[in-house]
């Protein structure tokens, strides 16, 4: 299986596998494979080779915190909703960088857009986050419209680049 | 000594007060408003009186509330803590007319020393130097150049109405004053409807030192030397220390000389506070006074071995203070880390939610003042302080090495927290070499504090395994499931969104 998390407007994805009391985890082109144990709830010994990885993972409500070389990280980990999550890497990738409510949709199916052009208003934290034309191109696709709910990572518009 | 005291306060400094009674034999009643039911200091205290609407006005504030607790309870006294009820004159003066002892200095003390501008009257007229500075009436642009021109340079000019930094200017030479005053009036005007200005000498490389004073009612005041303050955020203390990395004998003797100078000006007593600025070339200046216990207080126990708490409650009682100015001794070099829930990265704006994990460092000279257990929710009614962590070695640099291997280990997972980033002001190489000054986070953090810092590989495995160990089979889609045209190869880290505007 694999796994998004989303750490300061990143999403982090990995996958990761249990055979025979082994977990092989995949991450940025590379296979680590550890051993690892639950000494009491929440607190992990992980063995990746000779390294030895100690860390305390506890759940919040709907995010996770993870403690560990005494620094403490917070995550949101992003169900994965096949049809409108893309999980292709392509430049000018225009996924909604946090979870909120789309508040305006300047552009329609076929327009034309110049790069910078603001396509999406999504509206979280009372902050405006602004997706924009990441390229001159012509609107493909929108997956959102005013009022939607949105979740980070959704794909938002598709552009067809053009030059 | 009294037999029954009532703590008004929550959080670390009610379980503070609550253990030093405790020690003394003393009962105690805490008062607890409807979020803090299951709070550590409701769960040590002898008896509880809840307060209900935990709003500060309508629960640690409520006066009429709190006198009426203590005169069913039948506590002969009230601790106020530090913050809510504290300062207040009125509340003071009100514990005294029904006949409950108020810890602390009498109430026409609070109320003097609340005056910051008749504070800095009483004490100039005591001989302690204060901020040279023009406060006055005249409010012609002549009269405050000539004003301003008797002051000297630097000078700061400063809309009395202001704050944050509106209607401020520094101003370098007479040339530019008239000038300065001029807009710094136009501007507060515009933003506060006034255009009253204050002068005052503009100090270099300033630093917030503080000296500790204890007196009794016998006429003996004595002073605990200094902390040094300096490391600030939204001018509130994050880290305290002592002794002062740029003190020595002879300002240590000149600055507590000044402090119990201070304190006998206004016939203080109990445990009290003497804020100093002091300048790159080491003047120093009367700043305020504060008439109760400081949340940094555990550094002074820590240098000293002396209980405040405990003398505070002796000294109330009326017992004579019996340590002798002389007999005091700053022994190795203690600091203090306020745990704050909130997050550096985000303005330090409160963070609030449920604890789910809370271990506190523990070892050789750790201390930990802590108001906070598992499970607690922590709520935006009250200040966000969750703990102090205090450390003693025997130097700076050790109580530094040991400070941040305390706070390497202390886990408090469920809210964001300033752990981290004061790990990161402690190893700072100019705190390191103990320059600081009150502008030390403006300095050096701005960028840091902005600064994305991304989850390293350990982490993303950590969750990883936790999450393989817990998950339950349907909140997961296999891979092949959810994108038949997602090879292993692209997973990884992605930035979303591309560029973000943030407005």
């Amino acid at each position: 299986m694999f796994i998004n998390y989303e750490h300061e407007n990143s999403v982090y994805q990995v996958g990761i596998e249990k055979r025979n009391n082994k977990f092989f985890i995949t991450y940025d082109n590379t296979e680590y494979q550890a051993e690892a144990e639950e000494i009491k709830p929440g607190y992990l010994k992980i063995k990746i080779g000779d390294k030895l990885i100690k860390a305390v993972v506890t759940e919040g409500e709907k995010e996770k915190y993870v403690f560990i070389d005494g620094e403490i990280f917070r995550v949101k980990p992003i169900p994965l909703t096949g049809r409108r999550m893309s999980t292709k890497r392509e430049e000018g990738d225009l996924r909604s960088p946090i979870s909120g409510r789309v508040t305006k949709v300047s552009i329609e199916e076929g327009n034309k857009v110049k790069k910078d052009d603001i396509l999406v208003v999504i509206e979280a934290m009372k902050m405006e986050y602004l997706i924009r034309a990441p390229y001159n191109g012509v609107v493909k696709k929108i997956y959102v419209k005013e009022e939607d709910q949105i979740e980070i990572g959704e794909q938002t518009v598709e552009i067809a680049k053009e030059d | 000594m009294f037999k029954k005291v009532l703590i008004v306060n929550r959080g670390e400094i009610a379980v503070r007060i609550i253990k030093a009674c405790q020690e003394l034999g003393i009962k105690t009643v805490a008062i607890y408003s409807d979020v803090d039911k299951n709070t550590p200091h409701v769960l040590l205290a002898d008896e509880t009186i809840p307060l209900g609407d935990p709003t500060p006005i309508e629960s640690y504030l409520n006066i009429p509330k709190i006198i009426e607790i203590a005169e069913e309870a039948g506590a002969e006294a009230i601790h106020p803590g530090y913050g809510f009820l504290a300062e207040n004159p009125d509340f003071a003066e009100t514990c005294s007319k029904r006949g409950i002892t108020f810890i602390g200095p009498k109430a026409e003390v609070i109320g003097l020393m609340g005056d910051k501008i008749a504070a800095k009257k009483t004490m100039e007229k005591a001989g302690v130097p204060v901020i040279p500075g023009y406060h006055g009436n005249k409010q012609d642009v002549d009269s405050l150049v000539k004003e301003g021109e008797e002051i000297g340079f630097p000078l700061l000019v400063k809309a009395a109405a202001g704050g944050g930094g509106k209607g401020m200017r520094i101003v370098d030479n007479i040339d530019s004053l008239a000038e300065a005053i001029e807009s710094a009036k136009r501007e507060s005007k515009s933003s506060f409807g006034d255009d009253t200005v204050f002068l005052e000498k503009y100090l270099d490389k300033p630093r917030h030192i503080e000296f500790q004073i204890l007196a009794d009612h016998h006429g003996n005041t004595i002073h605990l030397f200094e902390r040094e303050c300096s490391i600030q955020r939204r001018h509130q203390k994050i880290i305290e220390e002592t002794p002062s990395p740029v003190m020595n004998p002879k300002l240590r003797e000149k600055m507590g000389e000044a402090a119990i100078r201070a304190a006998e000006a206004v016939g203080y007593t109990n445990a009290g506070t003497i804020e100093f600025m002091v300048d790159g070339k080491l003047n120093f200046y009367f700043m305020e006074m504060n008439t109760r216990l400081q949340v940094e207080h555990p550094i002074t126990e820590m240098t000293t071995g002396v209980d405040l708490v405990k003398w505070q409650l002796k000294i109330a009682s009326g017992q004579k203070l019996t340590l002798k100015q002389k007999d005091l001794i700053q022994r190795g070099h203690a600091i203090e880390c306020r745990i704050y829930a909130e997050d550096p990265s985000n303005g330090f704006l409160p963070s609030v939610g449920t604890l789910k994990k809370v271990e506190e460092p523990s070892g050789p000279n750790i201390r930990v003042d802590s108001g906070i257990s598992p499970n607690l929710k922590i709520t935006p009614y009250y200040d966000p302080l969750l703990s102090k962590l205090v450390v003693l070695a025997e130097n700076r640099e050790e109580a530094i090495q040991k400070m941040i291997w305390a706070l390497s280990h202390y886990i408090v997972l469920g809210v964001t927290t300033n752990i981290s980033f004061l790990k990161k002001v402690l190893a700072h190489e100019e705190f390191k070499r103990g320059n600081i000054t009150t502008h030390f986070i403006d300095t050096y953090f701005k960028e840091y504090l902005q600064m994305k810092h991304g989850l390293p590989l350990d982490a993303i495995i950590a969750l990883a395994v936790y999450d393989a160990m817990h998950l339950r089979k349907q909140e997961v889609v296999r891979y092949k499931e959810a994108d038949p045209h997602s090879p292993w190869r692209y997973v990884g880290r992605w930035r979303v969104g591309g560029e973000i505007d943030v407005h």
